[in-house]
This record gives structure tokens, C-alpha cells and sequence, in this order.
């Protein structure tokens, strides 16, 4: 159907100025691909698609949704008022907004298997290192897009969490202040606060459809690594990514949507994970939520956070926390990339997952003074993941890998 | 490949994926146009009530109908009489051009000409038929207060200032002016003597 | 072996998430409040919340309009005349006291109820305990009409609403049918396309599975090709 297509005459005159068939051929229908690819390697294009989800939905909210804290009866504020108004009389706008709530930590849910996969199978390694820095970042401008968005329905938990974080940001030593009012642009958290959150969540997902672009076109420099984690022979043993990997991606999409669909049709809310239930009561500059925690996503790092006494010595460990995945293509020495053939790193990397695991969970629930020492020592687990890798390969005995796949 | 695949198998499946993935692209669109439509508040301020007694005779009044203008026009004995002997001059003297403006209560040629339930009560969208813009209220006849922007025989009525065109004082579009309509007549209906629902 | 690690981290995320749930769930045990969102319980429950909740509270996303136009309550132009008198149809349900009033007499302002059902933890399932729950104080610190057995720190500043506290044995079924109704209300407020919504899923549910299952053998067939070498 595509070479049909590629074959009638304004497709050819297009070409003929852009060059874009051969484009296309390079690096869509042509483009050679592993041939022992597992679902695991789905989780990039589903990435994608929930990316295009969450933008589309959020033009079609923003056309309704107004940024403006000024009060309104009954304790709302316009911004509140604004997105019930989206939940109540606009036309499935209750979808929309449940697809974008949804979405949002769908976003996470497949960006982390994404980035899990990334860790077994060793693809952040040479060559494709840029590759994994350039996700690392995706991950962090992800993660400043969510902080933003949350803070629009102006409820208790959206004000709070934007307390909180804007106050962790002042804990940075010189800068921390500057910094604190460039986000908050007042006093305290407010209008001004609100405003800008708006402008910069509508924004950072452009950024981000910008700098994937970065991220796909470094893969197709480098190419894919596969559950082998050997290099392949770029004749034999690859497939051209259509029709194999466009089905077999069209499938892992819709695998997803079964899940999402689920949740926003019968669980949006997922009983206060995806929006919490705090973020109801409208926003009290007066009053902070009894429970009060961040959303799921971000919980991990909120726990390395707590996990330190001195607050300066918290945010610096939980900036690190981030930080050091950008040097992990650099920490791992070994020669060989997947777990499957490197027994010790493939014990390490479960322990680690298990730790993140651990570290959002302690971050969810209350503090209690024995999850404060699960916590610090999944915060431990955490960061020795990433001290001991350096020294792996000196005593590790690696399995022989295949010749081909 | 020893043994070819089952081509028509696969082509099926290839045009009953394409069909279920159009569909479902077709479904998708329909929540997201929809809610760019008018919203169910939207909709349900979509009707205005208005006191016709505060209109004075032969005044003309602006009130807001959906967001729009409309004029409530009391017209003199006077005014009445001057609707009538340029029938040859009108696009639509009887107002019949279009269905949707073509109101139940039309039932006798005379409300047809007058376009109006009560008939010194004339209610029209104040927004020219050609391209929006509000006319210009020109009641008086010929050109003495109105000078050459109307023409000799003006019968008097409305004259839009954007592309010149003239409504008699029916708010019936005359001959020569680019707007192909009469000004639109809402639905509207009596609740009281003096009161009007709009919409 | 190939899934080890993936199958770990779902099966965990499926053992922590409820474990989590249930631990920020905390406070007091709630009563089942057996919401139905039936007509005949949504009217009743209007009722309910006009004659007594609207004392002080409002709802103001809901308007009389409202009342007409979600089939779930439905009521007649007529029903709506009669309910809402000189209020505006495109008036939202709001309540005469004055927030200033309302602090004065009560210390507090009491809070808009149109989103209290997700806004609060436990749901219909809260706000029927808390409307049955106030008791005697067994410690006998707080005085009767402030202690409330479902509500978080026990002491109340909400009085009674529907007079449960020493209340006729003979009244028991009717007050706990109130409360249900009451709080089936609120739960329908709170997202009043709720049920559209499941409605929807239904069918959108049903296509996907289609859809699936087609690209899934469309997939098997495809890569036929590749796993003959």
C-alpha cells in the first residue's frame, strides 16, 4: 500500500523537491532492524503515541482551561471553576481531561519500561551513549512538564506540591533564591505562579516532540541494540522496520490502549494515583493536606529526598539521584552490553529496579520510622548501583556471547 | 521461505486492520471536534428575555442575543406605512428566501411583509446579511437628513456603512445592495404582553 | 527467562499498588454505604440535599438546569419551576447562609459539596458514615453533636443533619436510606458523566479487543517470514 502510494504522481512531485521518499525509505519503511527484537523494544514507539496523546488533548483543554487564580463562590478560583467546567458542560471535555490525567502517568509507566529495558540490556552503552543522554534529558524536561501541568487545577494538591517543590529548588546554595522566584514570580505561590506554569506546560511538551526528533535521529545514526546485545551484521541479520516492527509496534499500541482504555473509562482517577484525591478540595493557601505526597511518578525521588537528615544534603542527593544517570555510559566499563550474558550485573540491575520500586513506594506512604530505613537503604541500594559498576568488569565473569542473532 | 505464505489470509488481515484502524481514528475524531462545538452552558444561555414596553415610539434599541446584537425596533403608524409601495425595489418582499427564518406565527402576508409577531414590533440580528456588519439606523425618509448615502426615493430604514447595502424599515434587503438577505428574524415568542423570549 | 525482569517489576507494581492504597487509606473503619446511582435514589437524594444539606452547603456546578438536563435525575420543567422559585435556571444549587454567617455560627465556612465525593477519601462510602456516625463521646471530651465517629480527629463542626444522634430505633432504616440516597447523590455530582462514560467504555473496550486480536494475527502471519531462518 505504501509503495502504491510512493508511486502516484504527487507523492512524486513532492519528492522530487524534498527528497523525501528516499527519507522516508531510510528511515521508516527500509530502515534495518534487528531481527530478535522482544516487546520490551515496543516501549519507544508507545513513548511516542502517548506523547502525540497527551498533546493533542492538551490543545483541545486548552481551549477551555483558564489559568487565572483569582476567587471565585465557594472557595474556587477561575482555574478550578475552568476545569469542572471542562468536566460538566463541555462536550466530552471529561474525556479529554481523563485521557490527559491518564496519560500523564501512562507516560511514566511506559518511559520507565523504556528505560529499564534501556539498563538490562546494556543499550546506553558505547556506541550509544548520546543516545542515552539525550533520553535522560526527554526523562527530565518529562518530568518538568508533569510538575507544571499539575499545578493548573489549582486544587490542595497541585498548590502544595508546587510549594514544596519551588522551596527545594530555594534550598539550592547561592542560586537557590533567584531561582525560587524566577518559578514562583511573587511572594508565594499564586497567580503569577500559575500563569507561567501554564505558559512553560505548554511548552516543554514541544520541546519534547523537538528533542525526540534528536533522540530518533541519533538511534538511526547508531542503530539499534538488541536483547543480544552483540553487534550484528547490518545485512543479514536485520529486517526493514515495515511492515515487521510497524505491525508488531501497531500491536504493542493497542496492547496499551486496552490499559489505558480501561483506566480512563472505568478507573481515571485509579483510586487517587493518577489524580489524587486532595486534588478535589480547592486550594487553601491556609491549610496543607493531612497525607500529602507527590504523584506516583515522582515518588522515588521524593523518598531520597526525605532520606537525608540536612534538607541542602536531601536536594543535593536527589538532584544527584537524576544527575548520575547522565555519566552512567560512562560508569559501566564492561565490553559486554546485556544482562543475559553478565550474571553480576544482571543481579545488580534487578536489585536496582527493585530499589526504585521500593523508594516509590516509601514515598507514597506515610512516613513511619521503619519505612524512613527502608527507604534510606533503598536510597543506598540506589546509589550503589551506580558506584560499583566502574569496578564490575574487574571481577565479573561474563558468559560467552553468541556469534550472531 | 520453503512454503509461500497464504497471501489472501494475510491480505485480509492487512485490509481488516486498515478498516478497524480508520474506524477508530474516525471515533477519535468525534470527542475532539465535539468539544470544540458550543459548550452545554454555552448552549443553555442561548436565550434572552427582553421588556419591549422600555422601547419608546419609533426608537430603535440594541439588546444582546448569544452574543450578538439585535434590534427591537417600536414602529410609528407612520413608519408602517412606509414599508409598503417599493415591493418592486425588494430582493425578498415577502420574506421567503430562507426556510429557517420563514417562522411559524408567517402565517398571513402581512406578517410576511411586516416581519414582525406584533406588528410595530419589529425584532431583527442586527448584523448586515453580507459580511456582519451592524447597519446603520436611517428611519426618516428621502435625503434630507441622511444626505447622498441613501437614495432619492428612500423610504427609510437602514444603510450599512461597511458595502453599502439598504434594508427597508421591514429590515428588507432592496435591490443594488451586495447582501443577498433580508436581516435574519430569530425565533422569539410573547411570554407576557410586553415580554419576548429571544431564541 | 528472556521476561524474568519485566514479569518482576509488574508483579510488584501489582502487590505494592494496593498495599499502598490501603495504607493511605487510613482512619476510621467506614460503614458501606451501597451507592446506587438509580433515579429514584438520585431524586431522593436531591431531595435530601435541597431540604437539608442546602441549609448551609452549596453545589454550586450543579445547576437547576442540570436537574433537568442529566437524564440520571431528569426531572420536568415543572419539578424544576417549583424547586428552584425566583432563582435563576442557570443558577448553580446554592445555599442562603452567607460564608460570614456561616462562620459565625459554625467557626467555619462550610465547604461547596459539588466535587465532595472525590474529594474525599472513602467517597459515598464517607459521607454516609459520617452522617450516621455522630455518637455519644466515650471518653467524653467532646460534646454531643461535635463527635463524630467517621470523621477524621472525631470532632465535628457539621451539627447533625439528620438528627441521628439518640434517634428513634423505629427511624433507624429511614435515616440510613436518607444518608444512602444523599450520598449516591453526591457521588453522581461529583462526575456527573459517570455513567456515560461506562457506557461509553463498553463499546470503545469491545472494538479494542477486536482491533488486537486482528493486528495480532496480522502480526503472526507477517512474521511468518522471519522465523523460517
Amino acid at each position: 500500500m505504501i509503495d502504491k502510494l510512493m508511486n502516484t504522481a504527487v507523492f512524486k512531485w513532492i519528492d522530487d523537491r524534498s527528497n523525501i521518499g528516499s527519507i522516508i525509505r531510510e528511515h521508516v519503511t527500509e530502515y534495518p532492524t534487528p531481527r530478535n527484537l522482544n516487546y520490551m523494544w515496543n516501549f519507544g514507539s508507545l513513548a511516542i503515541t502517548v506523547l502525540v496523546l497527551q498533546i493533542l488533548t492538551g490543545i483541545f483543554l486548552a481551549m477551555y482551561y483558564k489559568p487565572s487564580a483569582a476567587m471565585t463562590i465557594g472557595g474556587y478560583t477561575v482555574a478550578f471553576d475552568s476545569v469542572e467546567r471542562i468536566m460538566r458542560d463541555v462536550n466530552f471535555g471529561w474525556l479529554i481531561r481523563y485521557m490527559h490525567a491518564v496519560g500523564a502517568s501512562a507516560f511514566f509507566v511506559v518511559v520507565y519500561m523504556h528505560m529499564g529495558r534501556g539498563l538490562y540490556y546494556g543499550s546506553y552503552k558505547n556506541p550509544r551513549e548520546l543516545l542515552w543522554i539525550i533520553g535522560v534529558v526527554i526523562l527530565l524536561i518529562m518530568q518538568g512538564a508533569a510538575f507544571f501541568g499539575y499545578l493548573l487545577p489549582w486544587g490542595q494538591m497541585s498548590f502544595w506540591g508546587a510549594v514544596v517543590i519551588t522551596n527545594l529548588f530555594g534550598a539550592i546554595p547561592v542560586l537557590g533564591d533567584f531561582i525560587g522566584q524566577l518559578l514562583v514570580g511573587g511572594f508565594a505561590v499564586g497567580d503569577p505562579t500559575l500563569n507561567r506554569f501554564f505558559s512553560l506546560h505548554y511548552l516543554f511538551p514541544l520541546l519534547l516532540a523537538a528533542i525526540v526528533g534528536g533522540h530518533i535521529h541519533a538511534l538511526h545514526v547508531v542503530h539499534s541494540n538488541n536483547p543480544e546485545g552483540i553487534d550484528i551484521d547490518h545485512d543479514k541479520e536485520t529486517i526493514p522496520f515495515h511492515p515487521y516492527y510497524t505491525i508488531k509496534d501497531a500491536f504493542g499500541v493497542c496492547v496499551f490502549l486496552l490499559a489505558y482504555c480501561y483506566f480512563v473509562f472505568y478507573n481515571p482517577s485509579a483510586g487517587g494515583y493518577f489524580i489524587e484525591v486532595d486534588n478535589y478540595v480547592p486550594a487553601n493557601n491556609l491549610q496543607t493536606p493531612a497525607h500529602i505526597a507527590p504523584v506516583w511518578y515522582l515518588t522515588p525521588w521524593y523518598t531520597i529526598l526525605r532520606s537525608f537528615e540536612s534538607k541542602l544534603l536531601g536536594v543535593i542527593m536527589m538532584g544527584a539521584s537524576l544527575a548520575i544517570l547522565f555519566v552512567l555510559p560512562f560508569l559501566d566499563r564492561s565490553k559486554v552490553r546485556s544482562a543475559r550474558y553478565r550474571p553480576v550485573y544482571r543481579q545488580m540491575v534487578i536489585l536496582f529496579f527493585v530499589a526504585v520500586l521500593t523508594l516509590g513506594y516509601c514515598g507514597h506512604a506515610s512516613a513511619t520510622p521503619v519505612l524512613k530505613v527502608v527507604g534510606q537503604i533503598a536510597t543506598a541500594v540506589y546509589f550503589g548501583f551506580f558506584l560499583l559498576l566502574p569496578f564490575v568488569h574487574k571481577f565479573e565473569k561474563t558468559k560467552p556471547e553468541p556469534e550472531g542473532i | 521461505m520453503a512454503d509461500q505464505p497464504d497471501q489472501s489470509r494475510r491480505n485480509f488481515l492487512y485490509v481488516a486492520s486498515a478498516g478497524l484502524g480508520g474506524i477508530a481514528a474516525g471515533a477519535v475524531a468525534v470527542p475532539f471536534i465535539g468539544s470544540m462545538l458550543p459548550a452545554a452552558d454555552t448552549l443553555a444561555a442561548s436565550k434572552t428575555e427582553f421588556d419591549i414596553s422600555t422601547v419608546a415610539e419609533g426608537q430603535l434599541v440594541v439588546i444582546q442575543w448569544q452574543g450578538k446584537p439585535v434590534f427591537v425596533v417600536n414602529r410609528t403608524a407612520d413608519m408602517l406605512e412606509r414599508t409598503k409601495g417599493h415591493e418592486d425595489n425588494l430582493k425578498d418582499p415577502n420574506s421567503e428566501a430562507i426556510d429557517a427564518v420563514q417562522a411559524g406565527w408567517m402565517d398571513t402576508p402581512e406578517k410576511r411583509t411586516l416581519r414582525a409577531i406584533k406588528p410595530e414590533y419589529l425584532i431583527v440580528v442586527a448584523s448586515c446579511t453580507h459580511l456582519g456588519c451592524i447597519p446603520l439606523f436611517k428611519p426618516t425618509a428621502g435625503q434630507k437628513d441622511w444626505g447622498e448615502s441613501v437614495p432619492s426615493d428612500w423610504p427609510g430604514g437602514w444603510h450599512c456603512p461597511c458595502h453599502g447595502s439598504f434594508y427597508d424599515l421591514s429590515a428588507r434587503v432592496m435591490n443594488g445592495s451586495p447582501a443577498p438577505f433580508n436581516l435574519y428574524v430569530m425565533p422569539y415568542k410573547y411570554t407576557s404582553d410586553s415580554t419576548v423570549l429571544i431564541g | 527467562m528472556k521476561h524474568a525482569w519485566s514479569s518482576l517489576v509488574f508483579a510488584t507494581m501489582i502487590v505494592v499498588m494496593p498495599a499502598a492504597a490501603s495504607a493511605s487509606g487510613g482512619g476510621a473503619h467506614l460503614e458501606e454505604a451501597n451507592i446506587s446511582l438509580d433515579q429514584e435514589t438520585l431524586r431522593k437524594g436531591l431531595e435530601v440535599f435541597t431540604d437539608v444539606c442546602m441549609g448551609c452547603h452549596s453545589a454550586k456546578y450543579v445547576t437547576y438546569r442540570g436537574l433537568m438536563d442529566y437524564p440520571e435525575i431528569g426531572l420536568t420543567r415543572e419539578q424544576v419551576d417549583e424547586l428552584r422559585g425566583d432563582k435563576a435556571l442557570l443558577s448553580g444549587l446554592l445555599t442562603e447562609l452567607t460564608p460570614e454567617d456561616a462562620a459565625e455560627f459554625y467557626g467555619k465556612a462550610p465547604p461547596d459539596l459539588s466535587v465532595i465525593a472525590p474529594g474525599r477519601r472513602g467517597g459515598g462510602d464517607y459521607i454516609y458514615s459520617l452522617l450516621i456516625g455522630y455518637d455519644h463521646d466515650p471518653k467524653g471530651e467532646i460534646e454531643d453533636g461535635n463527635y463524630n465517629k467517621a470523621f477524621p480527629g472525631n470532632r465535628t463542626a457539621m451539627p447533625d443533619p439528620l438528627a441521628w444522634l439518640d434517634h428513634d430505633p423505629e427511624e433507624t432504616a429511614d435515616l440510613e436510606e436518607q444518608a444512602r440516597a444523599v450520598s449516591s447523590f453526591l457521588v453522581f455530582i461529583g462526575d456527573p458523566h459517570q455513567l456515560e462514560r461506562k457506557a461509553i467504555g463498553r463499546w470503545v473496550m469491545g472494538f479494542l479487543v477486536l482491533l488486537t486480536l486482528v493486528l495480532y494475527l496480522l502480526k503472526r502471519e507477517v512474521w511468518k517470514d522471519i522465523k523460517k531462518h
